[in-house]
């Protein structure tokens, strides 16, 4: 009976964790219910009256459509490009380990490590350049290269994890490379690019620096408009802020709540497997 | 002769297929090429194009405001940053920042996580987890952004809380003296989720035989966790600070929305210099030369990452 107790009393003081991390974020969830004066009352409201006008307002804002769908339609091409690209760079590192293999893996890595400006700055520059700033593709190009090095190396990971033998026994019963590649690995490694999907998807999702340097209106997302829209009638709209971080919340944090199992491996850049 | 590179090739094709595309595609001799190349293309084009380019920049006098041509000037771009105390201020508050937050986080972290061990059979647990989760996964412009409000004097909940206990409220953000601290306390906030994963997935990779032999042995617990949990988990876990030192030397949007690297230059983290110096001066070719400085740094940073990563291999872990 006692250690059923202490039992409840530990799993209680997990929740209490769990609750504490993200009573921040609880915090901008509700505020997104409250109006705007209720937001700036002094002191906060913990209890008020929910209102969903502020969802209204969002949906009625000529850009908000917009935004949401360059925010999606950005971070799915990017990611398809860049985890199709990466899967046979990851099979050609894994099977035919090419002279450089290792040297290409840290570059590929290292560019991942970068401070986003020393990144940007260049090619901020060749865009202007060329003419492509202000260019869906542009961006789209740019976030699918900033995608493929963690694709790589997570692909590598689990790619090395099947046995050569099954590439062996299916070209020796005169199966094409390609067919090893796409028939025998690929049925293999799903959780490698589910994994490589989902967290690329999270990163290209929440950018919003490189987008602002070389995107332009017609391709900025919801974090650049967080970023240069929070401000109405001389003040900052605290009730859009709350809105619109709530609705975006939604995909990634559903995200992490059905794929967690790959929550390790996405976080680490595929350097690091296992389950939590 | 002919007829042997017929059957070599053979092996690989299937016979109805074989038109001439379809042999240079599956001839084993290209295909690792054919498999690289576009890899290969998004690095040329998009990281060692610019990448050449900012170097050569670094070289230059060149600033977008004052319409003039980029000028050669030699090294006289990094001689100025190395006589520039300024940025050597922001670099050592950048090192300040990562050294403080990432021990804070680490310590927090491994706490945590060694709290979350026994968690297998917590109700609810993979909702608790993915609540502990969320601050790593809220985009950093809205989190910067809405922290703003929390501090605030006068409307944040911080302050009414402090203001209940009977104190003054304190103007976290706009006082030069709390301001940097304000910032490092959301920063480890945000990312003591991660080393609590980190923690979890090394305290994952002990093997359970070893903890119930030194059960079974009766080892004291403080040993237990020197001699098998730490023995078999500190790879994962110094990759884990590996790279959330990495990640923290380069934070910038937090910054950027929270103070812009005020009040004064008190929350100037050395990548806020680099990107206020380039987008709001537009100092070119002073911003390449110190981008060119901080990509030496991480890449050290990276280098040092792959080698612990290759150490952990060594040792027949993966």
């Amino acid at each position: 009976m006692s250690d059923g107790w202490r039992q409840h009393l530990y799993h209680a003081l997990l929740w209490l964790v769990a609750l504490f991390f993200f009573s921040p974020v609880a915090w901008i969830i509700l505020s997104s219910f409250k109006t705007a004066d209720d937001i700036l009352a002094v002191p906060p409201k913990l209890f008020f009256e929910p209102t969903l006008e502020n969802y209204v307002a969002l949906f009625e804002r000529n850009a908000f459509l917009q935004q949401l769908t360059n925010s999606i339609v950005l971070s799915v091409c990017a990611v398809l490009i860049a985890v199709t690209v990466s899967f046979l760079a990851a099979f050609c590192f894994s099977r035919f380990k090419p002279r450089g293999t290792d040297f290409l893996m840290f570059l590929l890595l290292s560019i991942r490590m970068l401070p986003a400006t020393a990144v940007i700055l260049p090619v901020f520059l060749m865009y202007v350049a060329f003419g492509w700033k202000n260019e869906p593709i542009g961006i789209v190009l740019f976030y699918a290269m900033f995608s493929i090095p963690f694709s790589v190396w997570i692909l590598k990971g689990f790619i090395d994890g099947v046995s050569p033998r099954f590439d062996e026994t299916a070209l020796v019963n005169g199966a094409s490379y390609w067919h090893v590649i796409f028939r025998v690995i690929l049925p293999q490694v799903r959780p490698g690019l589910i994994a490589a999907f989902i967290f690329n998807l999270i990163f290209v999702w929440n950018e919003a620096v490189f987008n602002f340097i070389i995107g332009g209106i017609d391709t900025h997302n919801i974090p650049v408009a967080l970023w240069t829209g929070a401000y109405a009638d001389g003040g900052v709209d605290w009730a859009f802020i709350a809105t619109m971080t709530s609705v975006y919340l939604i995909p990634p944090v559903i995200f992490i709540y059905f794929f967690q199992k790959y929550l390790l491996v996405g976080m680490t850049f595929g350097t690091v497997r296992g389950e939590v | 002769m002919a007829d042997t590179t017929v059957s070599k090739s053979s092996k690989y094709v299937l016979p109805d297929r074989r038109n001439a595309l379809m042999a240079v595609l599956s001839d084993r001799r290209y295909l690792p090429a054919i498999l690289l190349i576009p890899v290969l293309v998004f690095f040329l084009v998009w990281n060692t194009i610019p990448l050449l380019w900012l170097l050569g920049l670094s070289f230059h006098n060149y600033s977008l405001t004052s319409g003039q041509d980029p000028r050669f000037v030699g090294f006289q771009n990094f001689i100025r940053i190395f006589q520039d105390w300024q940025v050597w201020y922001d670099l050592s508050r950048t090192l300040l920042f990562v050294f403080v937050g990432v021990s804070l986080q680490t310590i927090l972290g491994i706490l945590l996580g060694l709290l979350f061990w026994g968690s297998a059979k917590l109700p609810g647990r993979r909702l608790a987890l993915t609540l502990l989760f969320a601050p790593m996964i809220l985009t950093p412009v809205a989190t910067g952004n809405f922290f703003r409000l929390i501090y605030d004097p006068t409307f944040g909940v911080l302050n009414a809380m402090i203001r209940a206990l009977g104190f003054d409220s304190i103007d976290f953000l706009g006082n030069a003296s709390t301001a940097f601290w304000a910032v490092l306390a959301v920063d480890v906030w945000m990312w003591t989720p991660f080393l609590v994963l980190m923690t979890l997935a090394a305290l994952g990779s002990v093997p359970k035989a070893e903890l119930e032999a030194a059960e079974v042995d009766r080892l004291p617990w403080l040993q237990r966790l020197r001699l098998i949990v730490f023995y078999h988990g500190k790879f994962i876990l110094m990759l884990g600070i590996l790279l959330r030192t990495i990640d923290s030397f380069k934070t910038m949007d937090l910054v950027l929305q929270m103070t812009r690297g005020g009040p004064g230059s008190s929350t100037k983290l050395v990548a806020v210099t680099l990107y206020r110096q380039a987008f709001d001066s537009f100092n070119l070719g002073w911003s390449s030369a110190l981008a060119v400085f901080l990509l030496l740094i991480s890449i050290a940073f990276t280098a040092t990452f792959i080698f612990v990563l290759n150490l952990r291999r060594q040792r027949g872990q993966s």
